[in-house]
């Protein structure tokens, strides 16, 4: 136990004093690992936030039926008695007329106009929930519902809000796309540097080995060195995400105030955060363990 | 301590290095490899400390039959053997404290004992003064006498020189060769290649003699 400490004090110490050796070479090498993971790390924090708006806006879902001008109570309540005995319908809410147009002059600030119109433009209307969400029941839905009297449109969302998930989901496919491709430059980029180091520390390799050195022993502070730059530059990463959407986020608010709405960036969440360092150390460690072991095999050879 | 039985070494290029080398060395031996340059010395040293394999023949050092050890066990079977190199492989960018220590923070030592030891093994050849110094700044003899520090600084049972007094002048080398004999002494197998006569003459030890990869004597 005592052993396995003072190993890996040893190497973390080498290790340290490495990158500090060079310290404009590591601090470049950070900054490119940092760069490349802070993409598919602000892509991630761009998803999120668009999933978030969308998840935001009225339930796409809902069907509105609008009545026509000749509909009378009585017309509604025979159609309120049959939209509720539907197994398709979950759930059906009315809106009349006047409510409506309340409602509208407070939304849009319209009251005085709204006040000089001399009838109210808008319809009864009812919106519904369908109980089966997927495109063809609703289709089939809206079909039924078009032929019920005094019916004078329905109107369905679902096609705006499956085109909007469809987007999404391309956006999340492009994401993994785009965090494979990188971890395997970053992998690559810690290799290239670990490879570096050990044609500097050649003669080490050697002696060490005629002394009695495990292979395990010869790699570990390479592996720490690989581990620690990938965990420092996900650090660097998670920084320029930050201050990314600490930039943004002015903009964002001054527009989301132009659509009277609020709305604010939010960085990567704690778990993101803590995925982002753990994954970026364990590639680095990746890297480092592949050029290791290959330098090791090419020194055996000779 | 170490036995041979029929060893070869044939090399890569078809030169016979070795050709059916049978050796017993007992424990607390010091033995002299002599013969011309090429007649094998450095390949028998390398076979014994696993550095090389044989192309032929069972190799014993400390009752493991190097041709049946995994690869993964080698390491802890040189932890048991001083290995003197003739041309010392010192590590330059190390101070020669650090070079001693570095057997010791390979077999796990604490900083504290490590220290201890290192201490005790520069002071048996004379460098203690210079531990700041760097390999670069001793002499010939003195880089030497480094080799021989780290070698025996993990106190092995078997201590292997490869002529190690091969570029050095004889007042060095005798200096060299004192050293072994206090080890010697003091328990540790001894196996030297060189062609120092003076040595050789001394009668301290047996006297393998190789001649084209043969045992004449």
């Amino acid at each position: 136990m005592k052993t396995w400490l003072t190993h890996h004090l040893q190497a973390l110490r080498a290790t340290l004093t490495q990158m500090l050796a060079t310290p404009f070479s590591s601090l470049f090498t950070l900054f490119a690992i940092g760069i490349t993971l802070s993409l598919p790390a602000g892509m991630a924090v761009m998803l999120d936030n668009a999933t978030q708006v969308a998840s935001n806006l009225p339930n796409p879902n809902e069907i509105s039926i609008y009545m026509d001008d000749n509909a009378t109570p009585a017309d509604i309540k025979k159609l309120q008695t049959t939209l509720s005995t539907r197994t398709d319908i979950a759930h059906t809410q009315f809106v009349d007329k006047q409510t409506a147009l309340t409602q509208i002059s407070q939304q849009l600030g319209l009251t005085r106009l709204v006040n000089e119109l001399p009838k109210n433009p808008l319809p009864d209307a009812w919106i519904i929930t369908p109980a089966d969400t997927d495109a063809q029941h609703i289709t089939q839905l809206v079909s039924t519902l078009q032929k019920f009297p005094h019916v004078a449109l329905v109107q369905a969302d679902y096609k705006w809000s499956q085109r909007l998930d469809a987007i999404l989901q391309l956006g999340h496919d492009l994401f993994t796309l785009l965090a494979g491709i990188l971890a395997v430059a970053l992998a690559a980029i810690t290799s290239n540097t670990i490879r570096l180091q050990i044609s500097t520390r050649h003669a080490e390799i050697e002696v060490s080995r005629l002394i009695g050195a495990t292979d395990r022993y010869i790699r570990r502070p390479f592996l720490y060195f690989g581990a620690l730059q990938g965990l420092l530059g996900g650090m660097i990463a998670w920084g320029v995400v930050f201050v990314s959407t600490q930039l943004l986020t002015p903009q964002v608010q001054h527009l989301a105030t132009l659509y009277a709405t609020t709305f604010s960036i939010q960085p990567l969440s704690l778990m993101q955060s803590a995925a982002l360092l753990l994954i970026s150390t364990a590639l680095g460690w990746i890297g480092a363990y592949f050029a290791v072991s290959r330098s090791l095999a090419r020194i055996e050879k000779r | 301590m170490i036995g041979l039985e029929k060893v070869s070494k044939r090399y890569p290029n078809g030169h016979d290095a070795l050709k059916d080398i049978t050796l017993e060395i007992e424990t607390g031996e010091m033995v002299f490899l002599t013969g011309h340059s090429g007649a094998g010395k450095s390949t028998l040293i390398k076979l014994i400390a696993a550095i090389e394999r044989p192309t032929s023949g069972t190799i014993y050092v400390n009752n493991h039959q190097l041709g049946k050890m995994r690869r993964a066990a080698i390491p802890y079977l040189r932890r048991n053997m001083g290995l003197v190199f003739q041309d010392h492989k010192l590590l330059f960018d190390r101070s020669v404290m650090q070079n001693v220590l570095l057997p010791l923070e390979i077999a796990g030592f604490t900083h504290h004992d490590a220290h201890a030891r290192a201490r005790a093994a520069l002071d048996k050849v004379g460098l203690l003064a210079r531990e700041k110094a760097y390999p670069i700044a001793l002499s010939g003899g003195e880089q030497q006498r480094l080799c021989i520090a780290r070698a025996v600084v993990s106190r092995p049972a078997l201590l292997l020189a490869d002529e190690p007094t091969g570029n050095l002048d004889n007042e060095y080398a005798t200096d060299i060769m004192l050293m072994f004999k206090a080890f010697h002494q003091a328990g540790t197998t001894i196996v030297i290649s060189t062609h120092d006569q003076a040595a050789i003459k001394s009668g301290a030890g047996r006297i393998v003699h190789l001649d084209h990869g043969k045992i004449i004597s």
